[in-house]
C-alpha cells in the first residue's frame, strides 16, 4: 500500500493547494453573482467579502495541513517499518538454511562476546567490593636480586614502615592461617579458613560490618584478641542469619571467642576465608631480633589523598633503606614493593582476558563478514525485485533500510540466541573452572552485560545492512531489469564480497595460530615430567589443633596415629604427609653451606618442605641417593635433611652431597643439618616452571607446623579410602576435622584451570572461525558457480572438460584463500608476541603450528570449493542455451 | 461535553459539513450550496469558517480529500466522509437532537 500512496506534499505545494481551492471557491461565486447580473469587479468584491477573513483561512488551512502531511508521514512510515519488519520475518519460510546458518553465527558470535565480557566485567573493569578502591595498594618487600617478586613482610618491619612512612592514610595487614576447627553442637567437627587481621586492614578497605562491629585499635594485644569478625556466608550457612549471635561465645581449636560482627555478603580479602581473628604480634615484637626475618603479613595500604602509587613506592623504598642499616642482620638487600591491589589481585588474568575477549571479537567480525557476505548475495538475488519496488517509486533509502531492518531483526534474535548461549556458557565456565577466577569477582549477566550485548547485536545488525544494501542498491538498478535474468553482481559487490572472504580466512588463520600455540603449549605441559604420580593418590588437610597440642610428642602421636591406620587399610599402598601439596604453594628459604664462604646479600634460596612418613614413595618420588627418613624416630634422624636433584647439582656440583652439612634460614648461627638423601627433582610451584633446589625436613622435629596435607598411595579407587581416612582421624581425635579432601591429580588439575580455559575458548573460537571462514568461500563460490551457469554451460558445449571447469573454480576460491592465509599469517606474527606470556615449549614464530594452520585452512578451503566446483561441472549445456 | 460558545460553534460547523458530505462527495463550494439549500438560507456558513472546518476535519481523518473535476470541468479539491467521519456524524447527531430538544422544551410555553 505504501508503494502507491499519493506522492509526498511539499510546503510550497500545500500552499498552492490551499490557494488553488480558495479562488475555486472565489471564481465559483464571482460566476453565480455575474449570473446574478453583477459586474466582474462587483461581483469579486462581493465574493470575497462574503467569504470572510481569508488570509487568516489561506494561514489556517496551510497551517492544518503541514500538520495533517506530518502526520499521514509517520504513519507511512510506521507502515513501512511494518511491512519491512513482516517482510523479514518471511525471510525464515522463504531461505531456513540461510536463516539457520545466520542465527546459529550470530548466536555464537555474540554469544561468546557476551560471556568473555561478563567474566572480563567482573574482574578486571570493576572495581574491587571495597570503598574507594582505587587507592588501595599491595605494600610488600622484595629481595634486592628479585625485584619484581613480591614477598609477605616480617612483623617488626610492618610496624617501623607503617610509623615511618609519610604517602599512607593507613596500613593494615593479614596472615594466612591453614584453618580453625568448630565443633557445632550436635554435628561434626568443621575445618573453617580463617585470616588473622590487624585491625586497622577494616578501616583501610573501608568496608562498615553488616551488623555489629570490626576490630578496635587494642584488640591486637594480648587479652584482647577474644574477639572474632564472622562473614556474612558463614553466619548464613553455619548460624542460620541470626543476629542475636552478636555478642555469643564461640569455640575454635579449643579456645573461646566472642563473635562481635558479621561482614556485609561479598565481603573477603583472599576470596575464601570465612573468619577473621585479630592479629597478636606482640609476642613478635618482643622478640624482633629474631621475627624480622619471618616474613608472613601480607599489607595493604590506602594512599594519601593525591599520592600516586610511584610516590609511595619511592617513599617506602626510603622507609626501607633505612632499615636495612638499621638492621643489617635481617634485612640486608630487602626493598621494598607497592602496587595497585587490583592489579596484584588480578595478576596474570587481565591479559589473558584481554586476549579471549579480542579473540571472541574477532569470531565477532568473521561471523559479521560471513553475514554481510550472505545478505550481499541474497540482496543481489533480489536485485530484480529491488528493482522493480525501485521502478514503483521506493526510493533507495527505503531499500537500504528495508535491508537493515532485516539484518536488525536477524542480529536481535540472533542476539537473543547468544544471550542465552552465554548465560549457559558463563555458568558453565565458572562451573569448570573454579580456580581460575577469584572468588570474590563473581561474573554474571547483570544489566551492564546485557546492554553491552543488546548494543553489540543492534550494531551488528544496522551495519549487516547498510553495507550490503548500499552496495546492492548501488549502481544503476534499471540494469537489473533489463538483463531480464537473475541479476547480474555489480563489479562493486564481487569486490566487496572478495574482500569479505579474504578478510575471513585471515581472521581465522589468526585465531587457528593463537589456539595452536596454545595446543602445543599444553601438549608440552601435559608431557612435563613432573617428577611424581599424581594418580592414585588421595589428599586430605589435617590439623593438630588446639591446646591440647602444644608438644611435639602430642602432635607426633597424633600424626603417627592417623598415619598408621590409614597405612594399614586395605588397598593403601604408602602414606606420607607434606605441608604443602605441589602446585599449591611453595615456601623458600636461605641456604648456607658448609666451608664455603657465604655472601650475606646473595644467599642461594631453595625450597623448603616438611614431610612425614613414607611421603616420597606415596609420590613415587624416586630415592637417588642415600636413604629417606626412618618411619620410626630414629635419633639418628635428628638434624638430617634430604635434598633434590637440582639442588645436589647447584650446590654440589662434584656429587658429594651426601654426608655434607647446611644451614637454613636467615640466621647464621642456626644449627648445621647433615645431607641423608638425594631425590628426584619435582615441578612444585607449577607445571611450566622446572624444578629449583629443594630440602626436605623430618616434620617429627618440626611439629611447630601443625597442619599437614596427607597422601595417601593406592591400588585402586583412592576415593575408596575417605571412609577409612575419617575413621582415623576420629579415633585419634574426635574434635578434629578434616579438609580439602581430594586425589592428587585434581590438585594438578586446577592448577592448569586458567590454561585449559584460555585454551578450551581459544579452541572453540578457531574452530567457529575456520567454519565461518569455509561456509564464506563456500557462499560466494557457490553464488559465482549460479550466477555463471550460462558462461559454463557454454564453455562446456564448447568442449571443455568437466575437470578444467571444476579447476576452473577451485583455482578461484583457492587464490582468495591464499591471500587471505598470507595476510592472516602476517597478522598472526604480528600477534603472537602478545600470546608469548601464556605460551610454554613452543615459540610464538612455533613451523609446526603455522605449516599445521595453513595445511588445515587449504583442506578446508578446498573441500568448500569442491562442492560448488562440482556443482559447476554438471551444468547442463544445453538447458543453458535454450534458456538464452 | 462542556464546551465554550466558540467550540460549540465550531463542533456545530463540523457536523453540518459531515452531514453534507454524508450524501456524496463535495468540493467546498458545493457544500456551502447544498447547506444555504437545505437550510433555506438559515444556515449560511461563511467561507472562512467553512475551509478552516473543512481542513481541521481533514487533520482529523474524518474526511478525505482528493482532486477531481468540478462540474464546469474545472480542477476542484473533493472531500469525501471516512468511515471515522461517519461515526462522528451519527455520535455527533445524536448529542445535537437531545440539545435541541432541550432548548425547544425550555422555550416552549409551559
Amino acid at each position: 500500500m505504501a508503494l502507491f500512496r499519493l506522492p509526498r506534499r511539499s510546503r510550497a505545494a500545500i500552499a498552492r493547494e490551499v490557494d488553488a481551492e480558495l479562488e475555486f471557491h472565489l471564481a465559483m461565486r464571482v460566476g453565480a453573482l455575474t449570473a446574478g447580473g453583477l459586474s466582474a469587479d462587483e461581483a469579486r468584491r462581493q465574493a470575497v467579502e462574503e467569504f470572510g477573513d481569508l488570509e487568516r483561512t489561506r494561514a489556517y488551512c496551510r497551517a492544518v495541513d503541514a500538520r495533517t502531511e506530518r502526520a499521514v508521514r509517520m504513519v507511512d512510515r510506521w507502515a513501512e517499518w511494518r511491512q519491512d519488519v513482516r517482510y523479514a520475518l518471511r525471510t525464515p519460510r522463504r531461505s531456513p538454511t540461510f536463516t539457520v546458518v545466520s542465527l546459529l553465527t550470530l548466536a555464537v558470535a555474540i554469544g561468546a562476546n557476551t560471556a568473555i565480557f561478563s567474566v572480563l566485567r567482573a574482574v578486571v573493569l570493576a572495581p574491587l567490593p571495597y570503598g574507594a578502591p582505587g587507592a588501595l595498594v599491595q605494600v610488600s618487600e622484595s629481595r634486592t636480586q628479585n625485584p619484581n617478586e613480591p614477598q609477605p613482610m616480617s612483623p617488626p618491619n610492618y610496624v617501623d614502615v607503617r610509623t615511618r612512612q609519610h604517602t599512607l592514610a593507613d596500613l593494615g595487614a593479614f596472615a594466612t592461617s591453614a584453618f580453625v576447627t568448630w565443633t557445632p553442637e550436635h554435628a561434626d567437627p568443621v575445618a573453617l579458613s580463617e585470616l588473622v587481621v590487624t585491625p586497622s586492614l577494616f578501616h583501610v578497605l573501608q568496608v562498615p560490618p553488616l551488623h555489629g562491629r570490626t576490630f578496635a585499635t587494642g584488640e591486637d594485644t594480648p587479652g584482647h584478641d577474644g574477639e572474632i569478625v564472622v562473614s556474612y556466608g558463614f553466619w548464613q550457612r553455619w548460624l542460620g542469619g541470626d543476629t542475636t549471635i552478636i555478642g555469643r561465645p564461640i569455640t575454635l581449636d579449643g579456645r573461646a571467642y566472642t563473635i562481635v560482627g558479621i561482614m556485609p555478603r561479598g565481603f573477603t580479602i583472599v576470596g575464601s576465608e570465612e573468619m577473621w581473628r585479630p592479629l597478636d604480634m606482640s609476642d613478635d615484637l618482643a622478640h624482633a631480633e629474631r621475627t624480622r626475618k619471618q616474613h608472613y603479613l601480607h599489607a595493604i595500604g590506602r594512599l594519601k589523598a593525591g599520592v600516586t602509587p610511584d610516590a609511595a613506592r619511592a617513599d617506602l623504598i626510603a622507609v626501607a633503606r633505612r632499615l636495612e642499616a638499621e638492621y643489617p642482620d635481617a634485612n640486608t638487600a630487602l626493598s621494598a614493593m607497592v602496587a595497585p591491589l587490583h592489579d596484584a589481585m588480578i595478576g596474570s588474568l587481565r591479559p589473558a582476558l584481554l586476549l579471549l575477549q579480542g579473540a571472541a571479537a574477532l569470531v565477532l567480525l568473521i561471523a559479521c563478514a560471513n553475514q554481510a557476505n550472505l545478505t550481499l548475495s541474497r540482496a543481489l538475488d533480489r536485485r530484480r525485485e529491488l528493482a522493480v519496488r525501485s521502478a514503483l517509486g521506493a526510493g533507495r533509502g527505503r531499500l537500504v533500510r528495508q535491508l537493515v531492518t532485516e539484518s536488525v531483526v536477524l542480529a536481535a534474535a540472533g542476539g537473543t540466541l547468544g544471550i542465552g548461549l552465554a548465560a549457559l556458557g558463563a555458568r558453565v565456565l565458572l562451573a569448570l573452572n573454579p580456580d581460575s577466577i577469584p572468588a570474590m569477582f563473581s561474573g554474571g549477566l547483570d544489566a551492564g552485560v546485557l546492554l553491552f550485548s543488546v548494543t553489540l547485536s543492534i550494531a551488528t545488525g544496522v551495519g549487516l545492512g547498510v553495507v550490503p544494501g548500499l552496495v546492492a542498491a548501488g549502481g544503476r538498478l534499471s540494469e537489473a531489469l533489463k538483463s531480464g535474468a537473475r541479476g547480474t553482481s555489480g563489479r562493486s559487490a564481487g569486490h566487496m564480497g572478495r574482500a569479505l572472504v579474504v578478510t575471513q580466512v585471515a581472521l581465522a588463520v589468526i585465531l587457528l595460530v593463537g589456539a595452536g600455540l596454545l595446543i602445543r603449549s599444553f601438549d608440552a605441559l601435559m608431557r612435563v615430567r613432573v617428577g611424581f604420580a599424581p594418580d592414585h593418590v588421595l589428599t586430605a588437610r589435617l590439623r593438630a589443633s588446639g591446646q591440647r597440642y602444644d608438644s611435639a610428642a602430642m602432635v607426633n602421636r597424633y600424626y603417627d596415629g592417623v598415619l598408621d591406620a590409614v597405612a594399614r587399610t586395605p588397598g593403601v599402598v604408602a602414606v606420607g604427609a607434606i605441608q604443602l601439596l605441589p602446585m599449591e604453594d611453595h615456601w623458600t628459604t636461605a641456604v648456607r653451606l658448609e666451608g664455603q664462604p657465604v655472601d650475606e646479600g646473595r644467599l642461594p634460596d631453595a625450597g623448603f618442605m616438611t614431610i612425614r612418613g613414607e611421603y616420597f614413595a606415596a609420590m613415587r618420588i624416586p630415592l637417588l641417593a642415600g636413604r629417606t627418613f626412618d618411619p620410626s624416630n630414629r635419633p639418628a634422624d635428628s638434624n638430617t635433611v634430604i635434598i633434590n636433584d637440582a639442588a645436589a647439582k647447584r650446590f654440589f656440583p662434584k656429587g658429594d652431597a651426601l654426608g655434607a652439612r647446611i644451614r637454613i634460614g636467615p640466621d647464621p648461627h642456626g644449627s648445621w643439618l647433615t645431607i641423608i638423601g638425594v631425590v628426584g627433582d619435582v615441578r612444585d610451584e607449577a607445571l611450566d616452571v622446572p624444578a629449583k633446589p629443594a630440602l626436605f625436613l623430618n616434620h617429627r622435629q618440626n611439629t611447630w607446623l601443625s597442619s599437614l596435607a596427607i597422601v595417601i598411595r593406592t591400588s585402586g579407587d583412592p576415593a575408596f579410602v575417605v571412609p577409612a581416612l575419617r575413621r582415623a582421624v576420629n579415633a585419634m581425635d574426635p574434635t578434629l576435622a578434616v579438609r580439602d579432601v581430594r586425589p592428587l591429580d585434581e590438585v594438578v588439575a586446577s592448577s592448569l584451570a586458567p590454561r585449559r580455559l584460555a585454551l578450551g575458548l581459544a579452541s572453540s573460537f578457531a574452530a567457529v572461525a575456520l567454519l565461518l571462514a569455509a561456509l564464506g568461500i563456500y557462499g560466494v563460490l557457490a553464488y559465482t558457480v549460479a550466477a555463471r551457469t550460462r558462461e559454463l554451460g557454454v564453455r562446456l558445449a564448447l568442449g571443455a572438460s568437466p575437470v578444467g571447469v571444476l579447476l576452473l573454480v577451485v583455482r578461484q576460491g583457492t587464490v582468495w584463500a591464499a591471500l587471505g592465509l598470507a595476510i592472516g599469517v602476517g597478522g598472526a606474527i604480528a600477534f603472537g608476541r602478545l600470546l608469548a606470556g601464556m605460551l610454554y615449549g613452543v615459540g610464538p614464530m612455533d613451523a609446526m603450528t603455522y605449516g599445521l594452520v595453513v595445511l588445515t585452512v587449504l583442506a578446508v578451503v578446498g573441500i568448500a570449493c569442491l562442492v560448488p566446483a562440482r556443482r559447476a561441472t554438471r551444468v547442463d549445456p544445453l538447458t543453458c542455451i535454450r534458456a538464452e | 461535553m462542556a464546551r465554550t460558545p466558540a467550540e460549540l460553534l465550531q463542533g456545530t460547523v463540523d457536523i453540518l459539513i459531515l452531514r453534507a458530505l454524508a450524501w456524496e462527495p463535495m468540493h467546498g463550494y458545493a457544500i456551502s450550496r447544498w447547506l444555504d439549500e437545505r437550510s433555506g438560507g438559515v444556515l449560511g456558513v461563511e467561507g472562512a469558517a467553512l475551509y478552516q472546518a473543512l481542513h481541521r476535519i481533514e487533520h482529523r481523518g474524518w474526511v478525505t480529500a482528493s482532486w477531481g473535476l468540478s462540474e464546469n470541468n474545472r480542477k476542484a479539491k473533493f472531500y469525501a466522509l471516512t468511515s471515522a467521519g461517519r461515526a462522528q456524524l451519527r455520535a455527533e447527531s445524536v448529542v445535537w437532537k437531545r440539545y435541541a430538544d432541550a432548548v425547544f422544551k425550555v422555550l416552549s410555553p409551559a
